[in-house]
Parts: structure tokens; sequence; C-alpha cells
């Protein structure tokens, strides 16, 4: 009897081991039930009791941008706002993942882990969430991007509101195409992904904000230097050529070569920083990392990679056009972030969209923001990042006329080339240094060609509508 | 405040109050289990007539041997490592020899078979004569186990105060169902008053009929029946409105035939040793119907393990687990012959190797696990268990070279929401219903989860959660786990090696379909499509259940302790207040001299 006794240890182990995997799983259900929950296929979220009882969503000003009415989830009246706002608000097809209808589902209808999502809708306690985005300034963006895809950031560089988030491909929450149209049309690629977050593109001249940057904090008489540029160079066996409009041949200056986005002089000045230093100061400028989100939606990750590339890589990846495994991406938000930062004397200061959630801690004022701020640049290089960028855009306004909500602003244009035949992306990056309007902002617009002709009006248009 | 939100605070005030309701039911029944225990005097002592030094003997069936895992251990090397076996019936006391090597001797005479043995009797192994003496002369205190309860206690609830808790747990169960949101309709009342006739009607004859003083494993076993018939209740759905009626009737019948099955069963094994000679009757009996079943069965998701008897179909393989568990054990001077143990793996091999045959690998998987524990529980062998594992790895890599469909299930383990339109489906589904109950269910009848085809059985977890909440959710599988604590600490207790062995067993092969069920459905396991005892829908598997929770009912001495009474040679079983005490051994350190031996008539 003692040695059965002594052997049944094996089913007491099989217990516990049993129990062991219980106390696992309520350690995922309590840690993963709100993800859960989210799931396109959950019934509660999709039936009677899902949506049609959740809150209200409302934007900056306290316009009604989602809520419901009969039963029914309803959107903002006009149109091309509701097309412009479809990405940040969701739709009932929860397919867009990061946005607020998919994120915030669990505050918006009332759902809490002890509860469940089974009360009776009359003890509900659902809330409404206030984003931090303007509808008219959105809604302009995205007349202004037409029938391009691409993408339209502006956010307030000292508080970190959102204001504007724009994605092309979009279509109308309540008059949402088939999952077959969707399927069938090219247009329609993509249309689920929320380009301001979840998109990276080949950032082209843009790029040459992080090469500036990390030339300014290596190479100590950056601005005392003559480079001589004559369209083109040879590194490495293969020519790179100044490709933008360059009216400047010659002997250019640091700045000029800057505004006039000389290929030439900033592939041999990535040679010079080397790989080490390149990549350094594109990671603490927030590339390779997914650290940072915004207001809890993650921000999809940017890549920088120089590691024992040859000459020419190193010099195409400084340019914003690197290749195979040294391509490089950036996402519109960070490259807004970027932005901010050099105007905001180098502290990025997180993005955040949702204003209030009804939650305790903003009820408390609680900053949930806070800690997610970096340092990406040295004050003194972030000055100097400053008159660069201002020597561009006084330059885009003489050559192309180019304002932004007729805003004193810095910028950079990028004009990134795709490699698969179509034509390049446009970029604009940039802010604007009016003090009580602090905005920096990035848009992308795929197929679009110039930056400064084809990116450059829609940060006129959602400046000129925040500013208005 | 209108109607509606006053109904709905009751309706939710109900749901909050249920789960806590669980928890307090569940700790009852295993409270109420750690008490009324024999104290843990001797039953008998063997005095060594050589020294005058007493052995108390503490269990009802003990080896004696050379060996240090005898219970009663004698350091003379003229006794075989196991030697015989010193086991009390109702008729009495037995000396048992189990092939030792000088023989067992029992006033000089040697013993073949079960020898009775009467007080003052003397028993010789090897150079070493033992004295049967009563037990109350020996006075030594024991350390007591953990498991029990101490007499000076609280005491714990009458078990038909016990019952009362489990009628209104079911009681209020059927007024939540009563109004669920697709459904109002006085059906779980009318469920509900069946399930207390019934229960009330078992309560009654088991104490009064058969005047057993516990109820704690009945109690269990009803209050998680009632779940299952509760949940089912309200499993209609859009296409078959009546569902929920069968799947309840269903449910509710075969829960009465699982209590006489379980009345049956329990009766049954009162003798140890009557199992011994129909053992190869029932292990021939689960061969035929495993044989029809592999004849005539209907294949259902891929699986052929039903056959179809005129309007009922039933799952054979279910009835087999209780057989398997019955062929498993022996009484301890039966349970080291080696016929009896090749018998068993001849049988396990059978058995696995049809319900893989059949296609239905979850169940071969219990099988198979049930398997290494009663091997184990019997040999007590590692190399056995590793045998049978690598075995059983060339198996699984036979299989998936037969069927590669079966990988693609293993494939999903772990990344289940990669794969959520496809192989999957089921878990995410069950996962995010879990979620979506929270802590307290989002009430019996609202949830989704029973729309999803054959989640009834497969992903009931996720039903009960969704629909009861986690909190009720885990503690069913608490209350497994706690059974299986408490068949560990009954297992000295019980009056035979087969009432150990087959009480361990049967918990531990509860333990693993709970696993396999639940983890499983949790996308922790991989998804094999097992039931979860008691609570999924399925009359073969609720009746199995109460099969083979007879097994740990009938380990415990108490439930034949009435009828044990005339015939006991002592006051040792009268359930007085005295502390408890745990078993341990006595070793006997120094053997008799030759010169005793010979005298004594020991050869040598």
């Amino acid at each position: 009897m003692k040695r059965i006794m002594r052997r049944s240890y094996l089913v007491l182990f099989v217990a516990l081991a049993f129990f062991g995997g219980i106390c696992f799983l309520a350690f995922r259900v309590v840690t993963q039930s709100s993800t859960w929950i989210q799931h396109p296929y959950n019934g509660h979220a999709l039936a009677s009791d899902g949506l049609a009882s959740a809150g209200e969503i409302t934007d900056r000003s306290g316009t009604k941008i989602a809520y419901n009415e009969d039963g029914q989830r309803r959107y903002h009246d006009d149109e091309a706002t509701r097309r412009a706002l479809m990405h940040v608000v969701g739709d009932k097809s929860m397919q867009v993942t990061t946005s607020i209808q998919n994120m915030y589902r669990a505050e918006l209808t009332g759902y809490n882990f002890l509860l469940g999502m089974g009360l009776p809708s009359s003890l509900k306690s659902n809330r409404d969430v206030q984003l931090t985005v303007d509808s008219d300034a959105c809604k302009a963006a995205y007349e202004a991007l037409g029938d391009h895809k691409g993408a339209c950031v502006v956010y307030n560089y000292k508080t970190g509101e959102v204001l504007v988030s724009v994605s092309s491909p979009t279509y109308d929450p309540e008059n949402a195409p088939s999952y077959e149209e969707i399927e069938d049309s090219e247009w329609y690629d993509g249309v689920y992904l929320d380009n301001v977050l979840s998109s990276t593109y080949t950032p082209g001249s843009t790029f040459k904000i992080i090469t500036a940057a990390a030339a300014i904090e290596n190479i100590p008489d950056i601005f005392e230097r003559e480079f001589e540029c004559d369209g083109s160079i040879e590194i490495g066996g293969n020519p790179i050529n100044c490709t933008d409009a360059h009216s400047k041949y010659g002997k250019i200056s640091f700045e000029e070569a800057f505004a006039h986005s000389c290929n030439v002089v900033f592939a041999q000045l990535a040679i010079e920083i080397g790989p080490e230093k390149m990549k350094e100061t594109a990671e603490k400028m927030g590339f390779n990392s997914d650290k940072v989100r915004m207001s809890g939606i993650p921000i999809a990750k940017s890549y920088y990679n120089a590691d024992g590339a040859d000459e020419n890589t190193l010099a195409w990846t400084g340019i914003g056009q690197g290749f195979g495994d040294y391509e490089d991406r950036a996402n519109p938000l960070r490259m807004a972030m970027i932005a901010g930062a050099v105007a905001n004397g180098g502290r990025a200061v997180s993005p955040f969209i949702v204003e209030d959630d009804g939650s305790l801690a903003d009820k408390l004022g609680i900053d949930k923001n806070k800690d997610g701020d970096t340092d990406m640049l040295k004050p003194s290089t972030a000055t100097q990042l400053q008159k660069l960028m201002k020597a561009a855009a006084v330059y885009y306004d003489s050559s192309y006329g180019i304002k932004v909500g007729d805003l004193p602003f810095c910028a950079k244009t990028g004009t990134a080339e795709r490699g698969d035949g179509k034509a390049e992306t446009a970029w604009f990056v940039g802010y604007s240094e009016d003090a009580n309007h602090p905005y920096a902002f990035a848009i992308v617009v795929e197929e679009g060609g110039s930056g400064a002709t084809a990116a450059a009006p829609v940060a006129d248009a959602a400046v000129s509508a925040l500013v208005s | 405040m209108n109607f509606q939100v006053f109904l709905d605070v009751g309706i939710v005030a109900l749901r909050a109050i249920l789960p806590i309701y669980a928890v307090v039911i569940v700790y009852q029944c295993f409270a109420s289990a750690r008490r009324h225990r024999r104290p843990e005097k001797p039953l008998v002592t063997l005095e060594i007539e050589a020294t005058g030094q007493k052995v108390p003997v503490l269990f009802w069936e003990n080896s004696i041997g050379r060996s240090k895992g005898s219970d009663i251990c004698v350091a003379d090397m003229a006794v075989s490592r196991d030697h015989c076996v010193l086991l009390r019936r109702q008729e009495g006391w037995f000396v048992s020899d189990i092939g030792s090597k000088f023989g067992t001797f029992v006033n000089g005479e040697p013993a073949k078979g079960r020898t009775k043995v009467n007080i003052d009797d003397e028993i010789t192994v090897g150079n070493t004569t033992f004295t049967l003496k009563r037990g109350d002369e020996y006075q030594r205190k024991l350390r007591p186990s953990w498991f029990f309860s101490k007499a000076s206690d609280k005491g714990s609830l009458q078990p038909y105060k016990l019952m009362l808790l489990i009628t209104f747990f079911q009681l209020f169960m059927a007024v939540e169902a009563c109004f669920s949101n697709d459904r109002q309709d006085f059906l779980p009342l009318a469920f509900f008053g069946g399930l207390a006739v019934i229960e009330w009607a078992f309560f009654c004859i088991s104490s009064y009929a058969f005047n057993r003083v516990n109820f704690e494993m009945e109690a269990l076993a009803l209050f998680l029946s009632g779940i299952g018939v509760m949940i089912g209740v309200r499993q209609n759905t859009v296409s078959a409105p009546d569902a929920g009626f069968r799947m309840a009737l269903v449910q509710l019948i075969s829960m009465t035939v699982g209590i006489i099955l379980f009345s049956f069963i329990v009766k049954f094994i009162e003798k140890p040793d009557r199992v011994d000679s129909l053992r190869m009757y029932i292990m021939i009996a689960a061969v035929i119907l495993l044989g029809i079943n592999i004849v005539f069965g209907t294949v259902t998701n891929g699986a052929a393990n039903w056959i179809r008897l005129g309007p009922i179909t039933v799952q054979p393989s279910e009835f087999v687990k209780v057989a398997f568990i019955f062929v498993g054990a022996s009484a301890l001077d039966h349970l080291q012959t080696k016929r009896n143990f090749i018998e068993f793996i001849a049988f396990s091999a059978i058995c696995v190797g049809a319900l893989a045959f059949m296609g239905d690998f979850g169940t071969a998987l219990i099988f198979f696990l049930t398997f290494l524990l009663i091997a184990f529980m019997r040999s007590g062998d590692f190399k056995t268990i590793i045998l049978a594992l690598v075995a059983a790895v060339f198996a699984v890599i036979l299989v998936l070279n037969i069927k590669p469909y079966v990988a693609d299930r293993f494939a999903t383990w772990g990344h289940a929401w990669e794969y959520a339109d496809d192989n999957g489906y089921q878990q995410v589904n069950a996962m995010i219903y879990t979620a979506s109950g929270g802590l307290i269910g989002v009430g019996l009848g609202n949830g989704y989860l029973k729309y999803l085809a054959a989640s009834e059985s497969d992903l009931v977890f996720g039903i009960v959660s969704e629909e009861m909440g986690l909190i009720v959710g885990f503690t069913i599988a608490a209350a497994i786990v706690a059974m299986c604590f408490y068949a560990r600490a009954i297992t000295t207790r019980s009056r035979s090696t087969f009432y150990s062995i087959t009480a361990n067993c049967a918990a531990g092969m509860f333990v693993v379909q709970a696993a396999l069920n639940i983890l499983g459905a949790m996308d922790i396991l991989p998804l094999t499509g097992v039931t979860l005892p008691y609570i999924s829908a399925g009359g073969s598997s609720m009746i199995a259940c109460w099969g083979l929770i007879a097994f740990i009912k009938a380990a415990d001495e108490r439930t034949y302790a009435a009828k044990r009474r005339p015939v006991a040679e002592k006051a040792d079983d009268t359930p007085d207040e005295d502390e408890e005490i745990y078993p341990g051994t006595v070793m006997i350190r120094e053997p008799l001299t030759r010169e005793a031996a010979e005298k004594r008539g020991g050869r040598r």
C-alpha cells in the first residue's frame, strides 16, 4: 500500500500540471481578453449588444463623427469627411485594426473583464471617446489628396495632439463596398491599412534630414565646407545622379545642397559619416523601433540598415534610396515626429489621438503620453537643422510658390523612386514655425511624382483648414 | 426606475451570485470529504516472537518483504524482496505468498494461495516469525496527513445541507435561463424539477437504503451534471430551435442512467476479489464492444466512434473507459503476477489501437495516458513508462505518415489566431467568447459560441465561461484537480490496492480529459475533440463519468462501513473523534538468530 501511495504522486503531478495549465490560461485571459473580444468573429460585438450600444466618438470640437441612432451605427453627416476619417474611426467591418472602434472597443462598449460583454443595455456603462483630430482639416486633406493613394498626418509638436490623419484609398463607412468589390479592385488594394500608422514608404530625399543630422553631429566643419557637384558622381563603379530639380551645379555649400536636395553631396556625406554613425543617428530618431505608440495604437516600424554595406549602397541609403537588405523605409507619422523634434529643439513629443476616453486616468488628469517623449537630437543640432529646412522652404516658396497655410514654415521634399516602374512617391515633411500653430506634418502621395508639386499642396490644404 | 431595469438588475445580481455560490459548493464538498475519518490505529499488530517487538499493521493490504518499499520491511536475508502479502477481508485476515524463494508458513504449515490467519496464529517468513495480535496493543503515535482535517476543527456541512446548496444553485441557474435574451419560457424550470427529483431520490436511497454516511463525491458529480443539463437547455440555435430541449433531456436521462451505473459499480466491487475473477470477461466484453464499433460504426467528424441503435446513438469507447480502469487494477497479492500485467498491456494495446483505427485520436490519447498512469501505479517502474512512450512516438510517426491530415491539427497548435479562418477557427471562437463572458458571464442562453457546430462538446468550456463566467469555468477545473487530491489521500485507507489504483487512475483520467478539453479549446494544447467530464453534451460520456467516479467512491472505506460493522474484529471501525494519523512503516532491524528460527520450524 505504501508503494502505491508513493506512486500515486504521479497522478498528483498530472493534476498539478493541469492546474499549472489553468493558471497559465488565467494569466492569458487576464492579459489578452480585451484583444480577444475585438476579433471580428465576436458575435457580441456585431449584434445589437456590440457597437449599436457603443458610445459616441467626437472630434476635437465635439462634432460627432460616430454615434448611434435607432440602433444603427452612424458616422459624420458629410460623405467626404466620413471617407477622410474612415481609418481613424473604423467601420462595421472591423478590418481596420488600428482604428478607434477596434482599439477602443472595450471602452466604447463598456466591456470590462469583470462583467464581460453581457450586461443588459439598460445597465451598460458605455463611454464616449473624444479625439484630437479636426474633422474639417481631415476633409480638406482628403480632398487635396484627390485620387492618389497616400497619407497625410499633421500633429502638434508641442502637445502631441494628432490633428489630421488621413489615409487613401478609403471608402464611405456608411456605404462600405462588399468584400468582392474590394478583392477585385486594384484601387482598393490596401484599403484596410491606415497608411499613416501602418505603412512604410521609401523616404527618398526626406531622409536627408537624418543624414544632415548625422553630418552636423559628426563633421565639425560641415558648414564651412564647399562641395563640388556636376550632377553626377561615380561611387563604387555606379553613378549617383541628382535627379531632383537642380538648378545649381558647380560649387555648393552644405546648406544649398540640402535645399536643392543634392544627391551627389549627400551620397558623399553618408560615406564620410560611415555606416555606424548613420545607423546610430537614424535609430536615435526612432528608426528600427516600434516602441512608441499613438494612444496605445501601434505605429509601423521604420527601417534603416547600413551594417556591412559597400560604399555604393551606403551612399544610396544616405539619400533615402537604399535597396535590397539596405532598403530605407519610413512611416509617415514617424517622419512627422522627426520634423516635430527639429522644430521642438530636438525633443520629439509622442503623438496621441484620444483626447478623453472617459477613463479614470482622464478624469484625474493623468497625462498618459508623458513617458513616451524622447530626445532625438541635440538642441544645437536641431537649431542647425531648422536653418537648413528654413532655407529649403524659402527655396520651395520662391521656385514653386509653396505655401503652408500662409504660416512661416520649414520643410523638406522627397521624390522617392519605387523601383517597380511606377511613378515616384512624393513626400513633403516639415513644420510650421508659428507659435500659435505648432504643427509638424508629413505627406505621402503614391505615384505623385515630385514632392514639391504633388505632396506640398496637401500640407497647405490641411494646415490652412486648421488655421481657419 | 422602470420594470425592465429592475428585472435587469435582478438577473445581473443572480449572475454575480452564481460564481461565488459555485466556489462555495465545491469547497464544501471537499471540506466534507476531509472530515469523518476513522482514527488511524493499527488494524492488527504483529509481534516478533524472538524479541517481543510489536509491529503495527496499518493497511488492509500489506506487503511483507526485504525491500525498503515494503509495508512491513524485514531485514532478513532469508526473506525475499517481495515475500508475501498480509491482507484483510470481510472474513478475516489472510496471508498470501507472492512467489517468495523460501515460502511463507502459517503455524508451521506452508501457505498455499490465501491462507486464513487468526489472532495468535504464527506467520513465518525466512527466519522471522510473527504472531498476529489485536490492533489496540500498539500505542505509538503516528504522523497525521495534511489532507484530513483535525477532529478539533469546525464541523463540516451535513450531506443534506450540501444537497440543499446544490438544489438552490440549480434553481438559480434555471431562473436565469428562463430570462435568456432570445427565448423566455419556463422550460428550464421544468428541467430543474426533473433534476431535483432525481437528485433527492438518489440521496435518500443512498443514505437510508444503503446507510451511507458520506455523499461528497455524489454531490460533486450532481453539481457538475446539473451545470451540463442547464447549459444544455438553452443550446437552441436558429436552425434547430428545439436542440436545447433535446440536449438537456439527453443529459438528464443519461445522468439518471449514470447514477444507476454508479450504484451498480459501487455494489459490484464491494468485494475486491470478485472483480479479479471477472477480469477476463470484462476484457472480452470490452474488446467485443470495440469490435462492434469498428464494424458498425458511423463516421462523425472524421471519427467512426458511434453506433446507432434505433433512435439513439452511443459511443462505446466511453464505456470501455470504465472497463479499462476495472481491468487495470488488482488486489496487492495478484498485482505482481506477470500474467496479470501482460494481460493488461495486451488489452491496452487493443483499446488504443482500435480507437486509433477508428480515427478517434483524442480518446486513444486518453487511454494511452491512463495506461501510463495505471502501469506506473502497478509496477512503479519508470522503464516501463519510457518504453511505452517510445512505442507511442513510433506509433504517432506512423499515424502521421498514414493520415497526414492529423498533422494539420498540430500545425495550428499555438498559432490558432494565425489560422483563424481555417483550422484555428474553433479555438479562436472559444477564446473570443471565453473573454467576452468576463468573470461572471453573459447569462445562460445569451452566448454566441453555442451557434458553432459541436461547440457543446469540444468547446464546452468556452460555453460555460461565456455564459456563466470564468469563475465557474475555473471552479470546474479546480473541482477535478481536487478530486485527484482526494483520491490520493484515501489511497492507503482503501480496502485493497484494487481501490487505490482504480480511484487514482479514474481521477487521473478525469484530469487528462479536462486538460485536453479545456486547454485544447484555449489553444494551449492541441485540440483533440475530447469531452469535458459531466459538462460536455453526450449521453455516453455522462454515463461513463458516473461509472468512473464510482471507483473513487468505492476507494473510501467509509462507503461500505455500515455493512462491515457486524463482522469487524474490533471497535476500530467506529468513527469516534480521535486524532488523525498518517501511516508510516516500522522497520524491523534485527533478524532472529538462526537457533531461534530453527526452533520455530523455519527452514535454512
